[in-house]
Parts: C-alpha cells; sequence; structure tokens
C-alpha cells in the first residue's frame, strides 16, 4: 500500500518535473535571440503567385536579388489562404509571404504576426513616395506600417471586342443599358455572364461589392463589412434585389467552374461578359488577348460618388523571422521600381504598379484604361474579403452561392449570413 | 513470481520497449489528451488559451453548420463503410476461384488505391464536370433528365464524393477478403457442396464464419477510415456547395486551421473521437459476445 502510494507520488513529482522542463523551454524560445544567424541565414519567400506566368516572373525577381540566398517557396494559392495562419503561427516561420493589404494583413498585424516595417516608409525608404492610400492600406490598427505594396489592379466587366461586334452590342453605361445588353446577348443563345463560383465561390463576392458600391456607397460597404450595419437589413436586401436581376444571365455551368475555368467559355464567345479583377488576363488564351476589353460596372445610382474595387498585392515579414535585417532588405528590393516593372511585364498581368517612379507609358493600352478608371473613382475599396476577414468571406461565399442556386429564399439567407457574421465579428 | 520473471527480462529488452512507449506518450498521447483540454478553452494559437468551460460544446448545440457535418459524418460512415465492404466482399468471391485474366482485374481493381485521394479527388472532378464523362455518357444513352452538375448541386455533392472514394476503397477491402478466403478451409467447401448446400447457403454458412478474422480487420480499417475522411472531400468540394457536402474533419480543419479557432476545432474532434469510440465499442461487444456463444 505506502509502496504503491510513494510510486504515485514519484510519478506525479516527474509530471511535475517534465511540465517545469517545458516552461523552462517555453522561456528559452520565447526569449528574443535575433542576432543569432543574421544576415549569413537564407531568406525564406512563401508564395501565393501559384499560375505559371506570376510565379516565372517572382523567380526571375527573386533570382536577381543577390544580397541573401532566397529560397522561394510557390504553394497553390486556395493552400496557401487556408495555411497562411499556420504559416504565420509555426515556430520557424517564413521570412517574407506575399498577401494582400487592407484589413486582412491588419487582421494579422493586430495577432502579433507582422513585422513592423515602418521605417521602409520614411525618409528614402523603398516606400516613402508612395501613394497616401496605399500608406492608409498598408497601416495597422497600431499606425504602423505592417505591408509592403508592390502593384495593384482593377476590376470591370471583361468581355471580347469582337463578340460585341457579332452580337451588335455596345458596352453599356448605366443598369438598364446592362440589363438590356444581357437579354440580347441571351436572344443569341449565348450565355451573358460567366462566373466561376465552384471551387472559387469568393468570386460571387465581386457582383455583390459592385452592386453595393453602386448602390449603397463606398462608406457604407466598408461600414457594412466592419459590422456597423447588418446584412439584412434594408439596404442590402436592395443590394439583392439587383443581384437578383443577374441570375437569369448567369452561366449555370460556373456553379461547378474555378474562376479559371470560367474563363474558357468567354474566349470561346460562349460566354458574353465577365466581371472579374485584371488578372483575367492571364487566363485567355494568347490569341485572345487583343480581343479583351472592359467597361465600369454601370451606374446604379447616379448620385452615388463611384467607387472601384482595386486590391493590392505585395509582400509582408513574419513577426518571428529569424532574420528581421534581411527580411526588410528583401522588402526594400522587391518594392523597388526596376523590380516591379520587371515582375509586371514578366507575369503578363494587367497589374500596375504602385512605385511612381515606374514608367507607364509603354504599358499596354489596357492597363492604360484601367489606370484612368481607377484615377477617375471617388473611392477606393479592395475586396470582400481584403476588406473584411477570410472568415468573413466564408459568410459571403455561403449566401451568395446559395442564393444564386435559391434567389426565392433570399430573407432567410440574409437572416442566415447575418447570424453567422455576427459571430465571426464577434470572437 | 511475478518479481523473478520481470528480473529475467534483459536490460536492454527494457530499453527497446521503455524509449518507444516514451515516444508515443509524449507525441501522440500527450497532444491527444491537450486536445480535450483545449476543447475547453478559447485559443486562437497564441499566448495562453482562455478557459470557457463548456462553451464551445454548447455552441456546437446550435451551430447548424455543425449538425449538418455531424449528420453527413453519420451518412458518411454508413454509406462508405456498407458500399466498400459490400463491394469488395462481392469483388473477392467473384475473382476467388483462379481463371484467365483474374490477376488483371485484382490489379486493375486495386489500381485506385496506388493513387493519392487527391489525385482521385481530382480525376473525378474532371468526370463531374458539367461536360464531363459522366453527363456525356448520360447523354449518349438518352438520360439527359438525370444530367446535373454533380458536384455543384447540394443534393448530390456528397454522394457524388462518396462514389469517388468508394471507387478507390473498395480494392483495398477485396485483397484483405481474398487474403481472408485464402484462408478458408476449401474442403469444407466441397463437403457442404456434396451434402447438397446451395451456393449461397455454403457462402452464409461455411465460408462466412471463417471469415470472422477478417472481418474484424475489416471493421476497424473502414470506420477509421470513414472517420478520418478529409483529403477527397477538401480536394473535390471543400465542404461545398455551402456546406452540404461538409464532414465533421473537414468543418474542423476549417475551424481550426483557417480560422485558427483551436478550441472549437478541437471540441469537435472531441466529438469525432467519441463518435469513432462508439462504433468501435459497439462493435467489438457484440464480437465479444458472439466468441462466447460460439
Amino acid at each position: 500500500m505506502v509502496h504503491s502510494e510513494l510510486t504515485r507520488r514519484g510519478f506525479l513529482a516527474g509530471l511535475g518535473g517534465l511540465g517545469a522542463a517545458g516552461i523552462l523551454a517555453g522561456c528559452a524560445t520565447g526569449s528574443d535571440d535575433s542576432g543569432s544567424g543574421a544576415a549569413s541565414s537564407t531568406l525564406t519567400l512563401q508564395s501565393s503567385l501559384s499560375d505559371a506566368d506570376p510565379k516565372a516572373a517572382l523567380t526571375k525577381v527573386v533570382e536577381g536579388y543577390s544580397k541573401t540566398k532566397v529560397t522561394l517557396n510557390t504553394i497553390a494559392i486556395e493552400t496557401f489562404r487556408a495555411q497562411l495562419p499556420t504559416y504565420l503561427n509555426s515556430g520557424n516561420p517564413p521570412d517574407v509571404l506575399t498577401w494582400y493589404a487592407g484589413s486582412v494583413a491588419r487582421d494579422y498585424a493586430s495577432k502579433g504576426f507582422l513585422l513592423d516595417v515602418s521605417d521602409l516608409w520614411t525618409g528614402s525608404g523603398p516606400c516613402a513616395g508612395f501613394s497616401p492610400a496605399l500608406k492608409e492600406l498598408s497601416t495597422g490598427a497600431d499606425g504602423k506600417q505592417i505591408f509592403v505594396p508592390t502593384s495593384y489592379y482593377w476590376w470591370g466587366v471583361f468581355y471580347r471586342k469582337s463578340a460585341f461586334q457579332e452580337w451588335g452590342v455596345q458596352p453599356p453605361t448605366t443598369w438598364d443599358e446592362f440589363i438590356a445588353v444581357c437579354k440580347t446577348i441571351k436572344s443569341k443563345g449565348v450565355a451573358p455572364l460567366t462566373m466561376g463560383t465552384g471551387s472559387t465561390p469568393w468570386v460571387a463576392s465581386g457582383w455583390f461589392d459592385y452592386l453595393n458600391l453602386r448602390i449603397n456607397g463606398a462608406e457604407f460597404h466598408r461600414e457594412l463589412l466592419a459590422g456597423k450595419h447588418s446584412f439584412d437589413g434594408p439596404e442590402v436586401k436592395k443590394v439583392m434585389d439587383h443581384y437578383r436581376q443577374l441570375i437569369e444571365f448567369i452561366d449555370p455551368k460556373g456553379r461547378s467552374y474555378s474562376w479559371q475555368d470560367a474563363v474558357t467559355p468567354l474566349a470561346a464567345k460562349k460566354a458574353g461578359m465577365y466581371l472579374i479583377g485584371a488578372f483575367v488576363t492571364t487566363a485567355m488564351p494568347s490569341d485572345a488577348a487583343d480581343d479583351i476589353d472592359f467597361f465600369r460596372v454601370p451606374i446604379i445610382d447616379p448620385s452615388v460618388p463611384v467607387a472601384e474595387e482595386a486590391p493590392t498585392d505585395g509582400f509582408f515579414a513574419s513577426a518571428k523571422s529569424r532574420n528581421t535585417a534581411g527580411a526588410k532588405e528583401l522588402l526594400s528590393y522587391l518594392a523597388s521600381a526596376p523590380a516591379q516593372q520587371q515582375f509586371i511585364q514578366l507575369s503578363k498581368s494587367s497589374n500596375l504598379p504602385t512605385s511612381q517612379q515606374v514608367d507607364t507609358s509603354s504599358f499596354a493600352p489596357l492597363v492604360q484604361k484601367g489606370i484612368k478608371l481607377l484615377n477617375e473613382s471617388a473611392a477606393i475599396t479592395q475586396f470582400f474579403n481584403r476588406d473584411s476577414s477570410d472568415e468573413l468571406q466564408t459568410t459571403a461565399d455561403t449566401a451568395l452561392t446559395k442564393f444564386i442556386d435559391s434567389p426565392r429564399d433570399v430573407n432567410a439567407i440574409l437572416a442566415e449570413w447575418q447570424a453567422s457574421a455576427k459571430k465571426v465579428l464577434s470572437s | 513470481m511475478t518479481a523473478t520473471r520481470l528480473r529475467a527480462v534483459p536490460g536492454v529488452v527494457w530499453v527497446f520497449l521503455l524509449v518507444p512507449a516514451a515516444v508515443e506518450i509524449g507525441m501522440v498521447f500527450w497532444p491527444a489528451l491537450n486536445s480535450f483540454y483545449l476543447s475547453l478553452t478559447k485559443w486562437n494559437g497564441l499566448g495562453a488559451a482562455q478557459p470557457v468551460g463548456l462553451a464551445n460544446y454548447r455552441e456546437l448545440l446550435s451551430d447548424d453548420i455543425f449538425t449538418g457535418a455531424l449528420r453527413n459524418t453519420v451518412i458518411w460512415a454508413v454509406g462508405f463503410g456498407g458500399l466498400s465492404v459490400l463491394g469488395g466482399l462481392a469483388l473477392a468471391v467473384a475473382l476467388n476461384r483462379p481463371r484467365r485474366g483474374v490477376g488483371l482485374y485484382r490489379s486493375a481493381i486495386y489500381l485506385p488505391m496506388v493513387f493519392s485521394l487527391a489525385v482521385t479527388g481530382l480525376f473525378w472532378r474532371v468526370q463531374y464536370q458539367p461536360d464531363g464523362t459522366i453527363n456525356t455518357l448520360l447523354g449518349a444513352v438518352g438520360l439527359e433528365s438525370l444530367e446535373r452538375q454533380w458536384l455543384a448541386d447540394p443534393d448530390t455533392a456528397l454522394y457524388a464524393v462518396l462514389v469517388a472514394a468508394v471507387w478507390r476503397q473498395v480494392g483495398y477491402v477485396m485483397v484483405l477478403y481474398l487474403a481472408g478466403l485464402k484462408g478458408a478451409d476449401p474442403t469444407l467447401d466441397d463437403a457442404s457442396a456434396v451434402d447438397g448446400a446451395g451456393p449461397w447457403q455454403r457462402f452464409r454458412y461455411v465460408v462466412w464464419p471463417q471469415l470472422r478474422g477478417v472481418n474484424t480487420v475489416v471493421f476497424a480499417v473502414t470506420v477509421i477510415d470513414s472517420l478520418r475522411t478529409f483529403d477527397i472531400v477538401w480536394s473535390m468540394t471543400q465542404g461545398g456547395p455551402y456546406h452540404s457536402s461538409e464532414l465533421l474533419s473537414t468543418y474542423m480543419f476549417q475551424q481550426g486551421f483557417t480560422f485558427l479557432n483551436l478550441g472549437y476545432a478541437s471540441a469537435i474532434a472531441v466529438v469525432i473521437f467519441l463518435l469513432a469510440l462508439v462504433f468501435i465499442i459497439t462493435y467489438l461487444a457484440r464480437a465479444t459476445r458472439q466468441e462466447v456463444e460460439a
């Protein structure tokens, strides 16, 4: 009896010892030893640019960097999105990562994941000349800059010029004209709109964002995504009334497609138009590349100041990087005008540079038109997930894909959306 | 008596026993126990976890996505288990007797098992496309009315993924049963045939009882495989459209690793564990009772 008592006590003491060892180990890893291995160690650049051209472009840009050896890890974007919190949270995170400015970056910064890069934004830092709007997008809640934007792009309704000619339609500027164009295209036996909401359900938020911007304005849109308005309020219901008018024009097969798959019908003239970001040009077959054009999402209420979505891409560094000085130098290089220009041209994207020192006069006419579109707009937003969070984005995905399947249940869907959004925002 | 026997064990054996045991406890059991504790907290992976009592479990009960995922997991366990066992057993019986080309059939049926689940998912996703093989075949035989967007339709998405998973698993179960059938005594089969037993009677009363050992293995493998199913659903639908093909495992992954709600995700993990326990205990209880009766 006594014997077994002693063993148990010994066992508990052993457990306690293990626990203490664990705590001590915690202290050891907790202490900041940023000096160790600095400068000499290899930097890791974790990239979500998994499409062929942007991937090749970034590889080339990184090859041009000679100060430190850089390992480029490219991960499929949907996996990257899902795994990003885990990357940042791991014990030995990648030093520099590609991602988005705005709320998403701010959210990670508030969790303490991101390196303060304010010094790159002051004096002769590489980001010092960037526009105030970009600086605002790259600033965390505590006023420190945590992001280095290197390119941005616009959204628009993309179409093939030759197809519009064949069908005898003009790019519309008002909602009524837009619906009329849809009707004409449909009468030719072609799906007026294509939209890949299968494995990329976030695409459905494109129309939601734009309709909200056109009907309720950018200010309301930002506040809605920050939880200051209700998703089942009268303003959002009005948005959904307009969305409902589009559903009969959307290619139903898009529900099985990814956004890339949904480009195929557009290229083959089996679908008329696609509301999507300028990155669509990278998924376009080369023979259709010169035939592609876009128009501004039609105005619904002329009294609402025109707003456009201009998602901003770039890089941030992990707060737990073993080589913060090296990470900042790499960021400075990536933000420099030559690196931006090289990346944009090699990636064959229609992205716009954030550095004003990049000469854009040699860029394609489509890109010039994109720059003009953004310059003419009164307000800039990014995209649903970038203006809120990836978790709120999934509530939008659920609500909007369900709505596209059964638009009659709009009230129930919006009530459910509000409930799940509230849960996300309060957590 | 016991003490002397223990002393007879050489020291090096103790080392071989204790080192793996320590690794197992440290790397498997301790983290597993931790997830029970985590399920009672709110934790985003940074800083200290805040204890919240049973709040996560209360939230689970009112979470429609969770109840849907629970229902889907039960459908999945029954459908996946039932179909792959029935299919595997039928194929094993059919391909048990040596005849020309049987090896080719066996390898062909086993082949999908060689692919990773992610590849299987990709392969089937192409079949299920709106203009993919399945709809084209249905159209070719005049069944246009059955054509649908298999993975985008909330009524069919889960079952479409289930078919793909069973397609892969059936070869594995077949191989297990083939091994079991090889162990069955053929003279018993012949004797019962001489006694006038029909093919069904011979299978049910002569062969089946001899497969009891294999059945335990197949059952355990199937239950474990069905509850840990994740990759094929993730690669085909990611639980969509709107959570209609969500399983507990995919929902746990999303909560835990996409949203970093580690406490909530641990609560889901505990539910998965309990579910596995219920299945296994029920089966073991039944199996032991049968053995006692026999």
